[in-house]
């Protein structure tokens, strides 16, 4: 089962490439569960999920015992009945979740977090593969929001402030607890020089390279998925990504089973 | 006056308000660009360059290090905190996340 998180500068591609990729990764029969953890989620629109606004209830979770997490999945709700109950059903048979939508307020985002780490934490590994869209920026994924992942796609624009924020994203690599694949992925290529000043600035494993479609930002003005209108060069560059992410498992490079209780 | 920019990821709000900024200090105002974002940028939009961009914002690392004292003023964080950007406007950064928690 393949976990991957996308991470990278706000604006950088993230949904359009993580929405694509789980529908492309659920079309090759792989049971896809697609989790956004953004707090403007925007993955509804790249899955094709006409309504954007899924947010996980207040009450999935009750306070936790003292000694422990401070809150926790309510009694009788598991990690495998939280995702029967509160995902929603894409095209491509993509189950969708949403976390941290700021509808609501701080606390509520507090328990957004713990349901979502719960449920990552408790959730049978052989049932899905993972497909996660983080928020813009540094913060969450600093804090470890990414955990669950196997790889970690930092997706990186040819331009000096997306490839400094990935540069800080790479700092990631220095914890403990992280994705045991970190690559980046560079989005909105024009030519090849582009993808030549991403990796020399970052030193480091860029796989694929997203060409510039117009198409993508024609179907974001619509609101469509990449897929579902008129799809070209980023469409099979994707199918190209899921297939580079798909081998680096067949490599069995050994992720770390992250979501193994 | 006070102008705050706000918008979704990658909508344009540092390179508005870097322009902005530069375009107030040619009419002559004294102006101070804040960077409240915790993952900054504002020195790129405004032409302080990459290298300065980074050393302003290792400066808190130094106040951790204790290299450098606290400023207790407005006026003593933009002096010790701050960078002239072109156009006379002062950068200065609030913070930056920019290591992984430990868990």
């Amino acid at each position: 089962m393949i976990r991957i998180a996308f991470a990278g500068k706000g604006g950088s591609g993230k949904s359009s490439l993580s929405g694509t990729f789980a529908r492309l990764l659920a079309r090759r029969d792989r049971p896809v569960l697609a989790v956004d953890s953004d707090p403007l989620p925007g993955m509804a629109y790249s899955l094709g999920i006409a309504v954007d606004d899924h947010p996980t209830p207040d009450d999935v979770v009750v306070e936790g015992p003292e000694d422990g997490p401070k809150w926790v999945l309510r009694p009788g709700l598991d990690a495998a009945s939280f995702i029967e109950t509160y995902a929603s059903a894409g095209p491509d048979h993509v189950q969708y979740l949403q976390f941290g939508n700021t509808w609501g307020h701080f606390q509520t985002l507090q328990r957004g977090q713990h349901a979502w780490s719960q449920v990552v934490r408790e959730m049978d590994p052989a049932a899905w593969n993972v497909v996660g869209d983080l928020p813009g920026g540094t913060r969450q994924a600093m804090f470890g929001w990414a955990k669950y992942a196997d790889v970690l796609a930092i997706v990186v624009e040819p331009t000096p402030k997306s490839i400094h924020v990935a540069r800080r994203l790479l700092n990631i690599t220095k914890a403990q607890w992280a994705p045991s694949q970190i690559v980046v992925v560079p989005n909105r290529i024009e030519e090849h020089a582009d993808v030549e000043r991403i990796s020399s600035a970052l030193e480091c494993l860029a796989i694929g390279a997203v060409p510039n479609d117009l198409a993508v930002t024609e179907a974001d003005k619509l609101a469509l998925s990449p897929l579902d209108y008129r799809p070209g060069p980023f469409v099979e560059a994707v199918e190209q990504l899921v297939s580079v992410v798909e081998s680096i498992y067949d490599l069995d490079v050994q992720p770390q089973t992250n979501g193994k209780p | 006056m006070k102008i705050a920019v706000v918008g979704k990821g990658g909508s344009g709000k540092t390179t508005v308000s870097g322009v902005l900024a530069r375009s107030f200090g040619r009419s002559g105002h004294n102006v101070v660009g804040l960077d409240c974002d915790t993952n900054p940028n504002l020195g790129l939009s405004l032409g302080v360059g990459d290298l300065e961009t980074e050393r302003l914002l290792s400066l808190r690392d130094q106040i951790e290090d204790s290299e450098q004292k606290h400023a207790h003023t407005w006026d003593d964080i933009l002096e010790a905190y701050g960078t002239d950007a072109p156009d006379g406007v002062r950068l200065t950064v609030v913070n930056r996340i920019d290591n992984p928690e430990p868990d």
